[in-house]
């Protein structure tokens, strides 16, 4: 596990990546389905590694939700990674499967189109991201940082749990660096 | 061969494997064939039935029945690909292919003009694949493909007759009967 320097009161904490991967571990996730990222590719390579996962590789993100909701359909809890471009594939998905059905499914979301955006096709999808999930009724935090982090996410995956629908985690360049021009 | 007979016989042979059903009048008929905790309905999500059912298939030691549509499975094609790679040795799909997008107006489907399911799932290094114009031909591959590994994807050709009246079922309900077959209480 790797240690970090916070920026506050300067104790040691977890990576966000290792505070991800524990995360899923403590709300036993998993099964992971994602569309490869670059950016979030440092936690999906630790779910590949790790024998608890089993990562499956979609096409599409919508396709990646309705793995993850066979998933959780059969008593096994699930996950999913995309990036915010890709979170404009999997609208319908949500909208008319996860909400419908009452899925709680946890959804990580590069999200583009924020401080450092080098790229100006991810700027629209970036910035409607939130929006559209809160038409959509739907929780989401955004982690800029690994302050309080582990509470965020542990947090996040309860109040999923509890109001059995996804909730939406964007995780932005300021946390993982983001990918350079 | 209509979709209804077929599904009776899917039914019949299925015993308590698990199913997902397609939208609109594949699950409507599902429902019509034989109501049961372990049919996994599906309402909207179109495209989505077979990922739905790999995902189960990679979270159970059960064989999963998906009962998907091709044109669904146009909207998704990947999801073929995905199977193809994971290789889930419990899943047989079975596509009802009428050839056209029935609800919708009856419009040709790429199936009716040179797009072949079957091919497309070979040629994603699914080893076990069928394509079947009757009942008889459904039975005695559907017996074969619970009887041994795959992933199977059976291609079932079929004309549409009268749409059944829509089935009396919802999401949330079809969830928690179907986890609470598999053991989860909530």
């Amino acid at each position: 596990m790797q240690g970090i320097q916070t920026g506050i009161g300067g104790k040691w904490a977890m990576a966000w990546t290792d505070i991800i991967v524990q995360g899923l571990k403590n709300w036993d996730t998993s099964l992971v389905a994602y569309v490869p990222d670059v950016s979030i590719d440092r936690v999906t390579t630790l779910i590949d590694d790790d024998p608890f996962f089993h990562l499956v590789s979609a096409t599409r993100e919508e396709e990646a939700l309705g793995v993850a909701v066979g998933a959780y359909a059969t008593g096994r809890n699930s996950a999913v990674f995309m990036q915010s471009s890709g979170f404009g594939n999997s609208i319908n998905a949500l909208a008319s499967l996860c909400i419908p059905a009452r899925t709680p499914i946890p959804i990580f979301i590069n999200l583009r189109g924020g401080p450092g955006e080098f790229n100006i096709a991810q700027v629209p999808m970036g910035r409607g991201t939130r929006p559209i999930l809160d038409v959509l009724g739907l929780v989401h935090f955004t982690l800029d940082d690994e302050y309080n982090m582990d509470k965020i996410v542990d947090g996040a995956l309860k109040l999923c749990h509890a109001n059995r629908q996804p909730v939406a985690i964007c995780l932005t360049q300021l946390l993982h660096g983001g990918k350079l021009a | 061969m209509h979709r209804f007979e077929a599904t009776q016989l899917i039914l019949r042979h299925a015993e308590n494997r698990p199913i997902v059903s397609n939208l609109g009048p594949t699950t409507d008929e599902l429902w019509h064939a034989g109501h049961r905790d372990r049919n996994f309905y599906t309402y909207g999500n179109m495209g989505l039935c077979s990922s739905i059912a790999l995902g189960m298939a990679l979270s159970t030691e059960e064989q999963v029945i998906s009962l998907d549509g091709d044109g669904s499975l146009l909207m998704n094609l990947g999801t073929i690909a995905s199977i193809g790679r994971e290789q889930p040795q419990n899943l047989v799909v079975v596509v009802w292919d009428n050839e056209e997008w029935g609800q919708t107006g009856h419009q040709s489907s790429h199936t009716a003009l040179g797009t072949d399911l079957e091919k497309v799932a070979q040629s994603c290094s699914i080893p076990q694949t069928a394509t079947v114009n009757n009942l008889e031909d459904l039975e005695g591959v559907f017996r074969q493909a619970l009887e041994t590994p795959g992933p199977w994807f059976i291609v079932a050709k079929i004309e549409e007759t009268e749409y059944m009246p829509v089935a009396p079922i919802e999401p949330e309900m079809t969830l928690y009967r179907f986890r609470g077959s598999f053991g989860v209480s909530k």
